[in-house]
């Protein structure tokens, strides 16, 4: 009588360990989908900023829902982003460039870090006038 | 004689063969279970998730632009198919073909109305005496940058332009209309969910600017999850003969007698948790019919299934309903999760029941089990309440009713009524700090309780013998089962139910209804709960705090009392139903559980004329 290259108990039980392994990984795929749902909708990448005419040359003006600053010179519109590029806080605006609350980061008027942790400039964002003559700011 | 020598039952070379072949099978039908549901995974994770946009015009396109839309299905039209036609008759012309809103552009496309500021709007369905749009005040775009921002779900949208659409005739678009066209508007945002017809049960969790993959079809992996509990089982079934019931009690002597124990394997954690062996009877499921382990297992499943649904459950008036509606039409697999926790909680209570069922019928309550006995009922108290406080957290108009009567009940009870209410709710009125306390009621305080005494309950069961059966001199049978078959099969029962409860997930969502708002609610058919049902007819006879708390708790007292009041079964008639020293308590059980059932089907009979 031949003895069984593999016993049944011990097939069943690899079979069974096969099974649960597997499925473990199938329910933690689930597990991580079932998380990652988002229930807040994303933030706007586009915002609307009314007429183009409400802007006067040699402006700033503060945007505090995206938060950026529109620039209105000589060269037309352009738009930086307020967010500090160390770590996130809003920098506030002053009379020659921006300042940030939380480590100290200085920047210039047109974005360039001058002093403190933050080493990249303000992100530059775009602006283009719509055919209404609204303009309209691009985060992304 | 050692119950764990490792002698392998020989197999000849064709069992060998087949039992590689139905491996490989089993290896080749994971494989293919696994692939099609991590193709349909990719798809819909990979699916692009920013709005659509439709294809800029050309001049020589423009005329396509004005046309009737083609509809999807033409013999049956869809929602989306009726909301495109409304929308390309009513409201294109002001709001464009895009929902671009009333561009120079679209003016200049749409031709006849171009400047109708100075000679009046006039077009097929427009007044006869035309109208004219205020210059300062042009319709809006409803897609693109800064559009539909006050309306953060689909009901907002729909209670804004049933109200004021279109602007020429406010109020004149039906609900069927008014649902059609705000599911257009999603769409063309590309934010409706699929296969979802839009009305008011969940447009309130669907958010107007949520963008949502292209495709959510979480039915493939719950199929993948059913067959492989079925899988499992199978093999759980097929270890069934390859484990000998090995006849133990020799070794069990050795060990009494203080001769060293034989050698064998330490057991892992879920094996030690057991006795070694138990003895045979114990473990007959016509007996006990599982229903102590499935009740565990259901309360497990209840416990990871609750943990996950609190992740996205809000307990506040406004979002409750909503929260729910997002996880059971919007979370993938949310629907699943949710479905496992309501059908897990009613089969829990029928299961408890026809536990109570066996234990009374069978005699189980008797000396050293008394206790054991009332921890049991504690428990199904538990149990209840904890039924009760999840059914409210729906907070949907399904379950108003059963907040409101279920607290006044509690201000009938004469002296302490009063400050019982304000304690249970929170205040002198329902409201949020009712659904707050209900929520850490339901998810921390009675489910902590209820933790405890399952332990304790358990911790009881092993040191008052294990299941009830004669003591071993009185025993039929000397036979034992070891503890590794005992826990196949518990293993097995619980695959087996999770199989049955994952394919009633699937098939029978749990019920809900639409939001509770500030105004009444017409309901023609307040129901209670299912296992209050009865109570509920018992309400319908009179004075409350006689019927529906003095009755129910002399019930109670009734049970309570049974295993110190009443003859009870020989020690040897133990370990089977309807033992004859148990007759009175087998027929009061029968009495009262007759009552119970009759007044459940008298309340939910119609009312005569």
């Amino acid at each position: 009588m031949n003895k069984p290259s593999l016993p049944r108990r011990d097939f069943l039980k690899m079979t069974l360990d096969s099974l649960l392994a597997f499925g473990g990984l199938l329910g933690l795929a689930g597990l991580i989908r079932f998380l990652s749902y988002k229930t807040e909708p994303p933030q706007p990448t586009e915002f609307d900023l009314g007429l183009a005419e409400t802007y006067p040359l040699d402006s700033v003006t503060a945007i505090p829902e995206v938060p950026a600053v529109l620039i209105h010179n000589d060269s037309g519109f352009s738009a930086l982003s307020l967010i500090c590029t160390h770590l996130g806080c809003t920098v506030q605006v002053q009379s020659a460039g921006f300042a940030c609350p939380c480590h100290g980061s200085r920047f210039n008027s047109t974005g360039y870090p001058i002093k403190g942790p933050a080493a990249t400039p303000l992100k530059k964002l775009r602006v283009e006038r719509t055919s209404d003559g609204k303009l309209v700011l691009y985060t992304n | 004689m050692n119950p764990h020598s490792s002698n392998s039952p020989k197999a000849s070379p064709n069992q060998s063969g087949l039992a590689i072949g139905l491996f490989l099978v089993c290896l080749g039908a994971m494989f293919i279970l696994a692939a099609w549901w991590a193709y349909d995974v990719v798809k819909t994770s990979t699916a692009p998730q920013t709005t659509p946009t439709l294809a800029a015009p050309t001049p020589a396109s423009n005329a396509g632009r004005l046309a009737q839309p083609i509809l999807s299905s033409p013999q049956n039209p869809t929602q989306l198919d009726q909301g495109s036609l409304v929308y390309w008759g009513i409201c294109m012309a002001c709001h464009g073909d895009r929902g671009q809103g009333l561009t120079n552009e679209w003016r200049a496309v749409y031709g006849e109305d171009q400047n109708c500021w100075a000679s009046r709007c006039h077009s097929g369905n427009h007044p006869p005496d035309g109208f004219i749009i205020p210059r300062d005040n042009l319709p809006h775009a409803v897609t693109g940058a800064g559009s539909l921002t006050t309306y953060t779900t689909a009901q907002q949208l729909y209670d804004y332009i049933v109200v004021t659409m279109p602007w020429w005739k406010p109020g004149s678009l039906t609900p069927a209309k008014g649902w059609a066209v705000t599911a257009y508007v999603l769409k063309l945002n590309g934010t409706l969910p699929q296969g979802v017809a839009l009305d008011a049960t969940d447009a309130s969790a669907i958010k107007v600017h949520n963008p949502v993959p292209t495709s959510q079809n979480d039915q493939i992996g719950e199929i993948v999850l059913a067959a492989l509990l079925g899988l499992v089982a199978l093999v759980l079934i097929l270890q069934a003969n390859s484990k000998r019931k090995a006849v133990l009690v020799g070794s069990r002597q050795a060990t009494l007698s203080g001769e060293p124990a034989p050698a064998r394997p330490r057991p892992n954690f879920l094996l030690h948790l057991h006795p070694p062996s138990i003895p045979a009877e114990q473990a007959r499921w016509s007996y006990t019919l599982g229903t102590g382990g499935l009740a565990i297992f259901l309360f497990m499943v209840l416990l990871v299934t609750g943990i996950l649904e609190m992740f996205y459950y809000i307990p506040l008036p406004d979002q409750a309903t909503i929260s729910i509606q997002t996880i059971a039409r919007l979370v993938p697999y949310g629907g699943l999760i949710r479905n496992l926790h309501y059908w897990g909680a009613q089969a829990l209570v029928l299961v408890l029941f026809i536990h109570l069922l066996r234990i009374t019928w069978t005699g189980a309550y008797k000396k050293p089990r008394r206790f054991n006995y009332l921890l049991g009922l504690a428990l199904l108290m538990l149990t209840l309440a904890l039924d009760f406080t999840g059914y409210i957290l729906r907070w949907d108009q399904g379950t108003s009713w059963a907040l409101v009567v279920g607290t006044n009940l509690i201000k009938a009870i004469p002296g302490l009524g009063n400050q019982l209410y304000e304690f249970m709710v929170g205040g002198a009125q329902l409201g949020s700090a009712a659904l707050i306390r209900f929520y850490s009621w339901h998810t921390f305080g009675l489910t902590l309780a209820m933790i405890a005494g399952v332990v304790w309950h358990l911790f009881r069961i092993r040191r008052d013998g294990g299941i009830a059966v004669p003591p071993a001199r009185l025993r039929r049978s000397e036979e034992r089962i070891s503890r590794v078959e005992l826990v196949r099969r518990e293993m097995l029962l619980m695959t087996a139910a999770a199989f049955a409860l994952v394919l009633l997930s699937i098939f029978w969502p749990a019920p809900i209804t639409p939001p509770l708002t500030n105004t009444s609610v017409d309901l023609t058919n307040a129901r209670a709960p299912w296992f209050f049902l009865w109570v509920q007819q018992l309400l319908k006879f009179g004075n409350p705090f006689l019927l529906g708390i003095v009755v129910p708790l002399l019930i109670l007292a009734i049970l309570i009392v049974i295993p110190y009041l009443f003859p009870k079964p020989a020690d040897s008639e133990l370990g089977r139903w309807f033992p004859k020293g148990g007759r009175m308590v087998q027929i009061l059980i029968a009495l009262l559980t007759l009552l119970l059932i009759g007044l459940t089907i008298w309340a939910i009979l119609p009312e005569p004329g």
